[in-house]
């Protein structure tokens, strides 16, 4: 689960969706179309060829000016080891280089992951449990020094310290298991890590070996950990305020939750970049700004504002109508896209036990008017897959046809409850305690009136609330949870929130689901090397679940909705984190 | 006078003593584990464990706290940091110093509260002070309906109007940011003008309509009514006598309403995107971020029994039967 | 009413009397206020002179209209709900419509006025030195310094102790008496030709009473200033009044001299307040007699008399007219009162049942056809109404007052 804000976690995880307090409002009606689309077939693996730099130009683009980001969070973490929220991983981007990374084209929006500091994206050996990497040539730090390859396995290396724990624990895991720091305990005791797992045996090559075999190691390599660190340069958790930069950008001045501020890198070279355009001179982030004051600059564009986007947050909820009804004035400068966020309905099978029961309530879900509660189509678009539309193999599976009847069908819902024998049903509903969760709270328990099923509404504290539904013996039969894909690929969706043989408090396994089936299928598809392949067998096994199981019911997609100020161009979007691309930007 | 100080020190001393203790026990008593907040997907039983470790909240609450305390003096040496006195701990949300954010974050809620409390006073006890003035006509009809302005609308609403007429549409006021006095004076004076306005807003009511009151009574007290036969002109008397007499009541309620503007200043700094004390609250409220909680709130009630204690002297100055 | 000069020879002040030209002169004065509940008619058609150096008592009960009476020469009262119409006129110059300024030059220079409660009479916000001080820089343009030194000096003139210390003091640091005698300095600063004082003695314990009467008397003496003195006690009229004029629900009821108001009251109300007051001398076994009943409501008075609920006489007049006919204030000369038992009557019944209730010799019983009183008389109810008030032993018929009227 890659969070917005990882200490956030338990108010925001749930995506777009509880980022405010706002009520929507009921929303009016649908919106104008929102523009989003499945971006799934768009992202595919790239060639050596696209790995060299430079970055494809935008059309009309001039270098210059200062581009300000106005973020409803703080960055909280510059060490790019500790980057798992939206605003720390896309924002380590304009000062931290990774393996691997991911091109957008600035017309079509199609993305590729390409070598970013590597030629390409990895050479698999070993039956993909040996990857390879070589450095491009002519990379620098800050200060002119070369990267080498052992910078890399430093920057490994640090991943294992004791401080270093917010940020992903892929590629650890996959060298040392899952208890890595049994196995090694970071570079700060003199020890390095073995060259059975990491060697370098050149001054440009890393190879890691893998304990099993993982084809998705290209991905795994574009996280924001995946880097170089300089180790006369490494102050331990002091690099957590003023990381030393190989991008673009170099850190001039941080205050923390409040702004960051940078400037230009001179030895960062764009002939060896091909995801970054890097335009403008200074980027000013301005940090902790709340949603509808952001919204609202945004929207009014005055003074410096009209040079201001917001990388991550979206637009308040009670502004998005405004901003859809008034094409002529925020069309042009409106992005409407999906994130890797799915929302969906916990059925807690450990309270539930009878399938037919959670078919009945999938089948009384009203998602429609729920979609509305929250702040309708700007919030997101009705889906009802567990793979997103931005995941690799995403296809749309609907087995209770709520596309075609999003209002709920109490009809059918009653049927198979009586089928059952189920005569008279109470559930507890729990929600965030906040208003529109409270209006989604009410339409459900009405909803479910008309299937004959009695919903008591249990509000939670929303800052508490993944602590308290994520206990293993909650006392609640239906929540909301959303979770999101860390690379466009569903191992990183499927595995976590079904697999059932790890089930602990905090495991976001959210609906305790625990079937023999659906494990050995994980086992199964997890050691499917070929990713094409692997991503098919994954949507069927997720519309297999959906159909048989009935855990979760998906409802939402949700979206990145918000516009940006007139006077920048370039402004692609970057579908794999759901954030803006600062790549491209420019001051026009 | 020293007596008074040396009491009033003492009691405030064992008041934030008491605070610190009670936002440990409540912290403790939600059902929140900051680091399931902070580990994301890397929740595993050991990396919990760490992360327990690392922000010392594996030792006992009553540790923790003795800790705490114990480190304000002393500084404390942490494991995701070093930590220097006075010592408020580390940011759960970002490591930081939590000193070192509410220094930065400090001039931003006191410029709001400074200059919001001059325009509300200025404002609100002069609008008191021209309807107790104009008693009963048009004037005192006009001024409390303009004081009643600020009764009936809210910050966040007002807020953005302001920004939307004054500058997005006129220009005259900028949007707000925040202020750095020592290297931009004149653009930090700029920047908090309309946040300090806005938030004023919400207090003229009760400030025009208390001073009113008090003019009124004050003007029917007898040592006035001996001033005016003294010979004394009417405006002298009004300003030197009964506004004397009215000006004790005032700061009473300014001192009770510290709390509020402290509070008003949350609503205001969120509303105009500035980073105070205030927002900084929201923020670590919402982050489970107990030593930033423990640090804003420990600092807010410093700074309300500071300001309290300034008050109460404020008294003996302005009556002489007070003595301190 | 006009209280016309009594021919008695007095040595201070010098200024000539009998002239004809009063320094005060009320005429039909009446004030009313505005009330949620209605009109009050706090002063109705009130009117009296004052000479120069002459002393008027006005005497009545609480809420008789004494205190308004005087708020309204000094222009004092808020015009917002209070109607104030008549004559005022002081020295031959009209008070009443007098713009704001020229009244504000009056008040504290020419007339003064000394209030009843000087702790929250006195600011307690500035010291004693400066709140005498300001009027005296207003109404002289003195310097700061200069008025400092006035300040003192009037401190030192009432008698208070140190006045070069005490002269930065607050009022809350004085002493009742202490803070009194500042009110006086105060009101004396700029040497007011008229004084107004508002029972400036009730608040005070007995022997600052008789210092502060004294007090008075002696300023008065040096500076021939004009003084109403209001009082709800016979005993202080007795001690230092000229002239009285006694007050009941905003009406005057009756006038005369000392003498006559303490000797030959003809008054019911009168007889009744002289019958309150206990008296050193008289047989321990006469009993005190409150007048029964409480003042009217000015809100609805009562028909006729305004008296009439509470008088014993009523009986006496015939028919009900008392309940239906309000009696008009017949004056003989400077002398009158407003009752329709007629005189003889009046006469009658002070001598008969009044008079010995009083604990005075039935011989005395005619007092309108007697002289003065002989040295035995009772002092407090007969003073010498030509004495020099200032050169008499103040202190046995001061100590017979405190007693009665605490």
């Amino acid at each position: 689960m890659r969070l917005r804000n990882a200490r956030y976690a338990a108010v925001l995880a749930a995506g777009a969706l509880s980022l405010t307090a706002c009520s929507a409002g009921g929303g009016g009606g649908p919106a104008a179309d929102s523009g989003a689309k499945a971006a799934a077939d768009t992202i595919t693996v790239g060639t050596a060829a696209d790995s060299v730099g430079p970055a494809t130009p935008v059309p009309g683009a001039k270098k210059g000016g200062t581009v300000y980001d106005l973020e409803q969070e703080g960055i909280n973490h510059l060490d790019p080891a500790q980057a798992y929220t939206q605003e720390t991983m896309i924002v380590s981007q304009l000062f931290a280089r990774t393996l691997t990374g991911y091109r957008i084209d600035p017309k079509t929006g199609a993305t590729k992951l390409v070598g970013d500091l590597a030629t390409d994206t990895g050479e698999p050996s070993d039956g993909d449990r040996t990857w390879t990497f070589h450095l491009k040539s002519g990379l620098k730090w800050q200060d002119g020094t070369a990267i080498t390859s052992d910078q890399v396995k430093y920057g490994f290396e640090r991943l294992y310290a004791s401080f270093e724990t917010e940020g992903p624990s892929y590629v650890q895991t996959w060298l040392s298991g899952t208890d890595f720091r049994k196995a090694y305990q970071g570079p700060y005791g003199g020890k390095s890590l073995p060259d059975s797992s990491i060697a370098t045996p050149d001054s440009k090559t890393v190879v890691f070996h893998f304990l099993a075999p993982h084809s998705d190691a290209p991905y795994a390599m574009a996280l924001p950990d995946a880097g170089p660190v300089l180790k006369s340069k490494d102050t331990r958790t002091g690099y957590d305020n003023a990381p030393f930069s190989d991008g673009p950008y170099k850190i001039q001045h941080y205050d923390s939750g409040k702004e960051l501020v940078l400037n230009r890198n001179p030895y960062w070279d764009a002939k060896s970049d091909p995801i970054r355009q890097a335009y403008p001179d200074t980027w000013d982030l301005q940090l902790d700004i709340s949603q509808l004051n952001l919204t609202q600059r945004l929207m009014a564009e005055s003074g410096q504002d009209k040079d201001a986007l917001a990388l991550v947050a979206p637009a308040d909820p009670s502004q998005t109508e405004v901003i859809a009804t008034d094409p002529a004035k925020y069309k042009s400068r409106l992005v409407s896209q999906y994130q890797p966020y799915v929302e969906v309905f916990n059925l807690n099978t450990s309270r539930i036990k009878d399938v037919k029961v959670r078919q009945a309530i999938a089948y009384a879900m009203p998602i429609k008017q729920v979609q509305t509660a929250l702040g309708g189509s700007p919030q997101g678009d009705l889906g009802t897959s567990l793979i997103g539309p931005t995941v690799a193999g995403h296809q749309a599976s609907d087995p209770f046809g709520k596309l075609a009847t999003p209002q709920g069908d109490p009809a059918k819902a009653k049927q198979l409850l009586a089928a059952a024998g189920v005569k008279h049903l109470t559930l507890t509903f729990a929600y965030r305690n906040e208003d529109r969760w409270q209006t989604v709270a009410r339409t459900l328990q009405n909803a479910f009136s008309k299937a004959g099923i009695d919903l008591r509404l249990k509000a939670v504290d929303a800052t508490s609330w993944y602590s308290q539904i994520s206990k293993v013996d909650n006392p609640y039969d239906i929540y909301v949870t959303s979770w999101s894909a860390d690379w466009p690929s569903a191992s990183t969706v499927i595995p976590p929130t079904m697999d059932g043989r790890l089930l602990a408090d905090g495991d976001p396994d959210y609906s305790h689901l625990d079937d023999s089936h659906v494990n050995s299928e994980i086992d199964r598809i997890n050691k499917i090397t070929d990713l094409k392949q692997q991503a098919a067998q994954w949507q069927a096994l997720a519309t297999d679940i959906i159909k048989n199981d009935t855990p979760v019911v998906p409802y939402l997609y949700d979206k990145y909705y918000n516009v940006y100020g007139d006077g920048l161009g370039g402004v692609t979007y970057n579908t794999p984190l759901g954030t803006i691309n600062p790549g491209s930007v420019y001051v026009k | 006078m020293l007596r008074f100080l040396v009491r009033r020190v003492l009691a405030a001393v064992v008041i934030l003593v008491l605070i610190s203790a009670v936002t440990y026990v409540l912290f403790f008593a939600l059902p929140i584990d900051p680091a399931q907040l902070s580990c994301g997907k890397s929740c595993t039983p050991q990396n919990i464990a760490l992360i327990h470790r690392n922000l010392g909240l594996d030792k006992p609450v009553p540790v923790q706290w003795w800790d705490y305390v114990s480190g304000v003096f002393t500084g404390r040496h942490l494991p995701l940091g070093n930590c220097p006195a006075p010592c408020l701990g580390l940011s759960f949300t970002n490591d930081t110093p939590i000193w070192s954010t509410l220094m930065d974050r400090f001039p931003t809620t006191l410029s709001l509260g400074v200059g919001g409390a001059a325009i509300f006073l200025t404002v609100g006890v002069g609008l008191g002070l021209l309807s107790a003035w104009r008693q009963g006509r048009l004037t005192d009809r006009i001024a409390s309906a303009v004081s009643l302005l600020g009764q009936s609308v809210q910050i966040y609403f007002i807020g953005p109007l302001a920004i939307f007429l004054f500058a997005d549409r006129l220009g005259w006021l900028d949007a707000g940011h925040d202020p750095d006095w020592s290297s931009d004076p004149v653009g930090s004076l700029s920047g908090v003008i309309l946040p300090c306005l806005v938030m004023s807003v919400i207090f003229w009511s009760n400030y025009s309509r208390q001073t009113r009151s008090l003019m009124i009574e004050q003007l029917s007290e007898e040592h006035v009514r001996t001033a005016r036969a003294k010979g004394m002109g009417s405006a002298y008397v009004f300003f030197r006598y009964a506004l004397r007499g009215a000006m004790g009541p005032i700061i009473t309620i300014f001192g009770i309403d510290l709390g509020s503007i402290l509070g008003g200043t949350v609503i205001t700094e969120s509303t105009f995107g500035l980073h105070g004390l205030g927002q900084l609250a929201v923020s670590a409220v919402l982050g489970t971020d107990l030593p930033m909680e423990m640090g804003v709130m420990l600092f807010g009630a410093t700074a309300i029994v500071a300001f309290n204690i300034l008050i109460d002297a404020c008294y003996a100055f302005i009556d002489p039967r007070i003595r301190l | 009413m006009t209280t016309v000069t009594t021919p008695q020879p007095r040595p201070e002040p010098p200024a000539p009397r009998g002239t004809g030209d009063p320094f005060l002169s009320v005429r039909d004065l009446r004030v009313r206020f505005a009330t949620e509940d209605g009109e009050v008619r706090a002063v109705d058609g009130l009117s009296f002179d004052l000479e120069r150096g002459r002393t008027l008592g006005i005497v009545g009960e609480s809420g008789s209209g004494k205190s308004v009476t005087n708020l309204a020469v000094l222009g004092l009262h808020d015009p917002r709900g209070t109607t104030v119409s008549g004559r005022v006129t002081l020295d031959g110059q009209e008070l009443l419509g007098a713009p704001r300024k020229r009244l504000e030059k009056l008040r504290g220079a020419k007339m003064s006025m000394i209030f009843q409660d000087s702790l929250t009479a006195l600011s307690p916000y500035y010291t004693v030195g400066r709140q005498i001080a300001e009027p005296y820089r207003k109404h002289t343009g003195a310097s700061r310094h200069r008025a400092r030194q006035r300040a003192v000096e009037m401190l030192g003139r009432v008698g208070i102790p140190q006045p070069q210390r005490r002269v930065d003091d607050f009022p809350h640091q004085f002493s009742g008496g202490m803070r009194q005698r500042a009110m006086i300095a105060l009101a004396l600063v700029c040497d007011p030709q008229l004084l107004i004082a508002d029972e400036p003695t009730t608040a005070l314990d007995v022997t600052v009473q008789a210092q502060i009467l004294d007090l008075l008397k002696d300023l008065q003496r040096q500076t021939g200033t004009s003084i109403v003195f209001v009082t709800h006690d016979l005993g202080v009229v007795a001690d230092v009044c000229d002239d009285v004029l006694v007050m009941y629900a905003g009406r005057c009821v009756e006038t005369g001299t000392v003498r006559d108001i303490l000797k030959t009251p003809e008054h019911p109300y009168s007889w009744g307040l002289l019958s309150s007051i206990p008296r050193l001398k008289a047989p321990v076994d006469v009993p005190l007699r409150p007048i029964p009943g409480s003042p009217p409501s000015l809100l609805d008075p009562p028909p006729g008399c305004p008296f009439h609920p509470r008088c014993a006489f009523r009986d006496e007049v015939a028919g009900d007219r008392c309940a239906t006919e309000r009696p008009q204030l017949l004056l003989t000369g400077a002398r009158g009162s407003a009752c329709h038992l007629d005189g003889d009557r009046k006469r009658a019944i002070f001598a008969d049942r009044i008079r010995p209730a009083l604990g005075r010799r039935p011989e005395a019983a005619s007092p309108a056809a007697a002289g003065p009183e002989g040295p035995d008389a009772d002092r407090t109810a007969e003073p010498e109404a030509d004495r020099t008030v200032a050169d008499e032993p103040a202190a046995e018929p001061e100590a017979d007052q405190g007693e009665g009227n605490r």
